[in-house]
């Protein structure tokens, strides 16, 4: 440290030692112009590069001998920048363009159950719109008493809920029914997230509007470019089902459906209608285009499977994993996902040896129904290789199937769906692939 | 988002209001109920059930309740009517109209053609939306209008509300009529003297119309087995996503191993593109002993040669054992990258 200059630290304490001499009004003042002192002198040492070595034991860091930046500087906070390779990512050549298309939540990267909103899977069918709240209005008609315009102002003043759900893709994992094809976690189970929804439970909407006689499905639209439509049967609407205009505490992103969307918890994501505008009661289904030609489950018998609702039991594990290769022999904690679109995790088995022997994994923090749940297993690794797996059981006693069962019914061409366990292979190097085996 | 209103009812007044069923929503009773549901797992507490809101009621519609927040007002019939555009296959919410195959064909192949393609056949990876009968019990099936959609109104109902995708509900409903009166005859579904019209769309019987079936899942059923569930000598590795080299994966990897993958990333259809137009002729039919792109049974054991290989063979050419593949099959302009890429694209469609 040359001691010709002050560092920002020692000016401090130089102010310090000097104000405290001082009497009170003009100790203030002169705190104040100390304070522009030191912060001026911070800016050079702190965005110099630092030898990284400097910051390391017995050294003191450079940040711990300086001032950071101020209150509001960023006024909605961002993420540290050396998170940078913490984002959602696509497979360009998976669609035409980007606009009806799909992005991954990096699943490795992630803690906890929650994931936060600027992380969230992304899938449009014509792309993100920019919608003023003021002029957005969510229509409810077709077989109801009284058929209602409501403003965002006029939804949020009913009583509202949160819970926690997933909601995922019903296309995750879609690109493996034939074979091994994605090399990386997010790409192979990242159309999938979890947050803290809130909104008014659809139920207490129909009440409201009063349902006529005969009234059995609802039709949900869109308001974005493709106007985005899918029929619910009312016994889901009086279910479970939100209208949410919050996740996580905020207001929805446009990307999740700004100001207001559908939630069917446990649900293909789909089902879940962004930028919802109208809801349509009627005594029989739509028969859309996105409930005919997409999102129908084609069998090998040439039929196809429709109202193909639930996101069954599913789970995967996210460490290690493609992106979080094991270092060095030791004890590690391997961990993972589980989730069913039909209740709570009951428990999740964990195989070192592709699928020969399963033992118990714990499962950690919350345990909530239809939503994301992590487990835990702790492993000596000697270094020898493995076939990791993890195998969902949900309260129900659905087990999660093998590829091999899911293949033999359903054959490879139906698209979604795909809830199998899945294999990463441990090299002895610590790398990790995306496999299947039988 | 601002809440210019403040909430003007809490739970506790919900439940002294009218009725008791919505109380279940949102009172302690839920959590009685919930708990039922806790599974045996060990590690679910009370505590846990307990920060869990059950939406579970499910009230009967009840007259009395209705309107009883009077929020919002009321959607008038002209409102409907200017939002409400779905259509159903009974041709309920149609509007009047009508359009003949001869008007929809100028109007396709200016609207439309560039995407789907003259035919419906769908340019490079946008959508085909015509063709592909007999296809949906083969590999790689054609889902089409004709081979798979299940009623006429879906396609009305679509086409009016998405298409063209760069200009969604710019068409006028004669206009819809139309094309799609046009994109049925591209299926062979009408005769090219079709008019379509508000009365005769419902009663268009598609192909695949009784192709579909309620959800029956659970379908498969595992056993939650746990000591020697298999002969571990049986296990085999049939797929690998490694020998593909499909996924972006530099930001994991680092930029020279990702090489192979970024140039297939870079643009989608490349593959495609170069297939069709310097590697099809023989590929697609076997011309001259080629291996068909999408006969898995030709692919299998040259696929697992690796990708190395295979792009290498193509690049430089070889003398097989069932007959000459060219350097890159004759196409000496092509880069190393483009034939790579569209062997990528070869084997992507004849693997299993
Ligand atoms: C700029 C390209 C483009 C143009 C032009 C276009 N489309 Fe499309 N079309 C698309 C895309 C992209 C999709 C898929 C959208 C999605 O993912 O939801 C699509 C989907 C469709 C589908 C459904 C396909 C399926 O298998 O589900 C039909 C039918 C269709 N378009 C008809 C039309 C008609 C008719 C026109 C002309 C009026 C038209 N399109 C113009 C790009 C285009
Ligand atoms: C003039 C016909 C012809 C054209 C054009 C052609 N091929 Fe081939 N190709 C063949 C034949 C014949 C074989 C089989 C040779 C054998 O295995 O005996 C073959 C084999 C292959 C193989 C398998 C190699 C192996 O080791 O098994 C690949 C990969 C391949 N071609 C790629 C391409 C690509 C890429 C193009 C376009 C850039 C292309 N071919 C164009 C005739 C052709």
């Amino acid at each position: 440290m040359s001691k010709g200059r002050h560092e920002p630290a020692d000016i401090l304490s130089l102010v310090a030692e000097k104000a405290n001499s001082l009497p009170l009004p003009e100790r203030r003042a002169f705190l104040l112009r100390g304070l522009a002192l030191a912060g001026a002198a911070a800016a050079g040492p702190v965005l110099a590069a630092v030898d990284p070595d400097d910051a390391l034991p017995p050294n003191i860091p450079p940040w711990t001998r300086s001032l950071g930046r101020g209150v509001v500087t960023v006024p909605y906070g961002v993420p540290s920048e050396f998170e940078a390779n913490v984002i959602r990512r696509t497979v360009p050549w998976l669609t035409a363009n980007n606009i009806s298309s799909i992005s991954f939540t990096p699943l490795p990267e992630l803690k906890g159950i929650i994931t936060p909103n600027g992380l969230v899977f992304e899938r449009y069918h014509a792309g993100v719109p920019d919608i003023d709240p003021d002029q957005h209005r969510l229509m409810i008609h077709g077989l109801v008493e009284r058929p209602l315009v409501l403003t965002m102002n006029d939804l949020m003043r009913f009583p509202s809920v949160s819970v926690i759900r997933f909601i995922e893709c019903p296309a995750n994992g879609g690109m493996e029914w034939r074979g091994a094809q994605m090399e990386a976690l997010q790409f192979t189970h990242g159309m999938l997230s979890c947050c803290e929804w809130t909104g008014v439970p659809l139920s207490v909407l129909l009440e409201e509007v009063g349902l006529k006689k005969g009234a059995a499905w609802v039709l949900a639209e869109g308001a974005d470019g493709a106007a985005m439509t899918r029929s619910i049967p009312l016994e889901k609407a009086l279910d479970d089902t939100l209208v949410v205009y919050a996740q996580n505490g905020e207001a929805l992103r446009p990307e999740q459906g700004y100001p207001v969307r559908l939630l069917n918890p446990g649900w293909e994501g789909n089902t879940s209608v962004k930028w919802l505008r109208r809801l349509e009661i009627g005594d029989q289904p739509w028969y859309q285009r996105e409930e005919t030609s997409k999102y129908t489950d084609l069998m090998p018998d040439g039929r196809a499977r429709k109202f193909s609702f639930t996101q069954e039991t599913n789970s995967v594990i996210t460490f290690p994993c493609p992106e979080k290769p094991l270092t060095q022999r030791g004890r590690y904690e391997i961990e993972g996902l589980a989730w069913s679109g039909r209740g709570r995790i009951r428990s999740v088995d964990i195989s070192l040896d592709g699928g020969v022997n399963w033992r118990r994994a714990e499962l950690k923090g919350l345990v909530l129904p239809k939503a994301l749940t992590r487990f835990s297993f702790m492993w000596d690794w000697d270094g020898s290789p493995a076939l990791l797996q993890s195998r969902a059981i949900d309260e129900t006693g659905y087990v999660q199937p093998t590829l091999t069962q899911l293949r033999a019914v359903r054959g490879v061409e139906s698209i979604y769906h795909k809830n199998s366990i899945h294999t990463w292979r441990l090299a002895e190097t610590g790398e990790v692939t995306n496999v299947q085996i039988d | 988002m601002s809440r210019s209103t403040s909430r003007g009812f809490l739970p506790a007044q919900i439940c002294a209001g009218v009725l008791g069923v919505l109380c279940v929503g949102f009172a302690p009773l839920t959590l009685a109920a919930d708990s039922t549901a806790v599974p045996e797992g060990p590690s679910i507490g009370p505590d846990v059930a307990a920060v869990e809101i059950s939406l579970a009621f499910r009230p009967k519609p009840d007259p009395q309740r209705v309107g009883y927040y009077g929020f919002g007002e009321t959607a008038t019939p002209a409102m409907i009517a200017g939002w409400d555009i779905d259509v159903r296959p009974d041709g309920r919410g149609l509007p009047p109209g009508s359009g003949s195959v001869a008007d929809g064909e100028g109007l396709y192949e200016e609207k439309c053609a560039a995407c789907h393609g003259t035919f419906g056949e769908g340019e490079g990876r946008w959508p085909m939306i015509a063709g592909g009968f007999d296809t949906l019990t083969e590999s790689r099936p054609e889902k089409t209008v004709g081979s798979y959609w299940p009623y006429a109104s879906t396609l009305w109902d679509y086409v009016h509300r998405a298409m063209p995708f760069y200009e969604p509900q710019s068409l006028a409903d004669d206009e819809v009529y139309a094309i799609v009166a046009y994109v049925l005859y591209l299926n062979d579904l009408v005769e090219d003297d079709f008019v379509l019209t508000r009365a005769n769309l419902a009663t268009i019987e598609m192909p695949n119309r009784d192709g579909f079936f309620v959800d029956p899942r659970p379908d498969v059923k595992n056993v939650a087995c746990m000591k020697d569930c298999k002969d571990p000598k049986e296990i085999q590795i049939t797929g690998d996503s490694t020998e593909l080299g499909v996924t972006p994966v530099e930001h994991f990897k680092g930029e020279a191993e990702a090489a192979g993958a970024t140039a297939a990333a870079v643009d989608p259809n490349l593959g495609q593109n170069v297939y069709q137009q310097a590697c099809a002729t023989c590929h697609k039919g076997g011309l001259a002993g080629a291996p068909i792109v999408g006969d898995q049974a030709q692919w299998r054991s040259r696929v697992a040669q690796g990708m190395g290989v295979l792009a290498d063979n193509a690049i430089n050419g070889y003398q097989g054992s069932v007959g000459y593949m060219p350097p890159k099959g004759g196409q000496v302009q092509l880069t190393d990258d483009e034939v790579t890429a569209a062997v990528r694209y070869m084997i992507e469609n004849s693997s299993d």
